[in-house]
Order: C-alpha cells, then sequence, then structure tokens
C-alpha cells in the first residue's frame, strides 16, 4: 500500500509537475505544445488524487481520476479540431500571430 | 523498495515532462511527454490504481497523444521560430507568475507535508480492488458514466463538424 510510500512523495512529484506544466502552458507558443502542458497539469492533479485516495484507502479517487481521464478525451478531440480548422484560416497555430479578436 | 521504485519512476515522469517544455520540434514534444506518461502510469500501479494504470497507457498515451501526433503530422509543423517576441513584457509576466507558483507550492509542500487528520499510511487490506472500481462506476456513478458516453459522443460530433469542410466550397 502506500505504507511504504510518504504521501509528501506523490505530492511533490505532483507539485512538480504542475509547475512545469504550467511553465509550459505561460510560456509556449505553439498551440499544441499549450495544450499539451494543459494535460500535464491534468496528469499532475490525477497523480495527487490517486494518492490521496490510497492513503484513505476508498476507491473514490481512482473513479475521479477515471472521469478525468474520459473527459479529457473527449477535450482532446475538439481541441485539436480547433486548431484544425484555425489553420486552415490563419496558416499559423502560433498563439502570437493569432490575433484577429484583438482590439 | 515500493518508494525507491516509485520516486525514481516520478523523477523520469518530471524529467521527461521538462523536455516536453523545453523542445522546439513540437513533435519530439509529444514523444517526451509519452514517455512522462508512461512512467505515470508506473507510479499509478504503486499507489494501487492498476486500471487508471492501464488506461492511462491506452488511452492517454496510446490514443490522446497520438491524436496529437496526427494532428501535428497533419499540419506539418516546423520549429517554434526563434524570432523575437512581439510582446516581451507578456513573457517576462508569464516567467513571474511561473516562479510565484512555484514558490508557492514550495512553501505549501515545506509547511503542511501531509496535511493533518489524513493517515499518511493506510493498511494493506485497505487497497481498493479493480472490481470495487467497477462496481462503483456501475452503481454509485452509473448516472455520470452514461452522462460521459454522451459527451463521447457530442465531442465526436464536435470534432467532425469543426474540421469538416463547408458543402460547396472548393477542396
Amino acid at each position: 500500500m502506500i505504507g511504504k510510500i510518504p504521501l509528501g512523495d506523490v505530492l511533490v512529484a505532483s507539485a512538480a509537475l504542475f509547475a512545469i506544466g504550467l511553465a509550459g502552458a505561460l510560456l509556449r507558443r505553439t498551440a499544441i505544445v499549450i495544450f499539451l502542458s494543459i494535460e500535464l497539469m491534468m496528469n499532475a492533479a490525477n497523480l495527487a488524487i490517486l494518492g490521496y485516495g490510497a492513503a484513505l484507502g476508498t476507491v473514490d479517487g481512482q473513479i475521479a481520476v477515471f472521469f478525468v481521464i474520459a473527459i479529457a478525451a473527449a477535450e482532446a478531440s475538439v481541441g485539436l479540431a480547433i486548431f484544425v480548422a484555425l489553420f486552415r484560416h490563419t496558416e499559423t497555430i502560433d498563439v502570437n500571430k493569432i490575433n484577429l479578436l484583438k482590439w | 523498495m515500493e518508494r525507491v521504485v516509485f520516486d525514481a519512476a516520478a523523477a523520469i515522469a518530471v524529467v521527461f515532462a521538462a523536455l516536453m517544455v523545453l523542445n522546439r520540434n513540437p513533435v519530439k514534444s509529444v514523444l517526451a511527454l509519452v514517455v512522462s506518461f508512461f512512467f505515470l502510469a508506473v507510479a499509478y500501479v504503486l499507489l494501487f490504481a492498476p486500471f487508471i494504470a492501464a488506461i492511462q497507457v491506452i488511452v492517454y498515451a496510446g490514443a490522446i497523444l497520438v491524436l496529437f501526433l496526427f494532428v501535428l503530422m497533419l499540419l506539418n509543423i516546423r520549429q517554434e521560430g526563434v524570432e523575437k517576441d512581439p510582446r516581451p513584457i507578456q513573457r517576462i509576466l508569464a516567467g513571474a507568475a511561473v516562479l510565484l507558483f512555484t514558490i508557492f507550492l514550495v512553501t505549501l509542500l515545506a509547511r503542511h507535508g501531509a496535511p493533518p487528520g489524513l493517515p499518511a499510511t493506510a493498511s494493506e487490506t485497505g487497497a481498493p480492488h479493480i472490481a470495487d472500481v467497477a462496481r462503483a462506476v456501475y452503481s454509485d456513478f452509473l448516472l455520470p458514466f452514461e452522462a460521459l458516453s454522451v459527451l463521447l459522443l457530442a465531442a465526436l460530433v464536435g470534432a467532425f463538424v469543426l474540421v469538416a469542410k463547408e458543402r460547396g466550397a472548393k477542396a
């Protein structure tokens, strides 16, 4: 069980992954890489949820992560379709060059 | 022993996540994230979630990230340009935000570690079995589960509508 793995280790790993994901989402300019970073942040949250679920010995954490992964799949398909549609209009997915709504 | 394996898997996952952010070639970014997710699956097994580990590999690394790769190759995205950023203030603010958030997380973990009121360890018998996951999904969480199937259908239709060429438009 998590008896051998301290919850602190899980939380540190989760925090590191989340911080890396945040850095990627804020600093990168390719829309797809920003999207990848968001997926990474979701996985960091999943890791923390599973850590707590294991520490509490309940099944609820695993259920929550199951739903998160399924919704991530739906979100990824729609998000990538938006990028494809966007690329057809603007020939780029550099977020600095997509500024049609800017006043 | 479990702790050593968990820490090693988590460390490798973190390293490859960093490689994902640092790489200028988006295809290499996706592949680095695939490796990172595989090692996260190892961590999930050690947290007594073998089912989640399996869907992490099959759905996340196998389906979602391959979808990313397909789109990258379909659009033929090259390296991210190294040209001068038109708005450097944005990048400085973004870097500051990341730094602040990291400091916030570090202090939070240093102060609290494992939060009070939670057992840092649970007994071996307390580990949920995969059958318990199935039982919960098909009983207590049946309505969200069915709603999920509708959501996935909506996402499927939405992706088609977004990408399909308009009727009568030239190819």
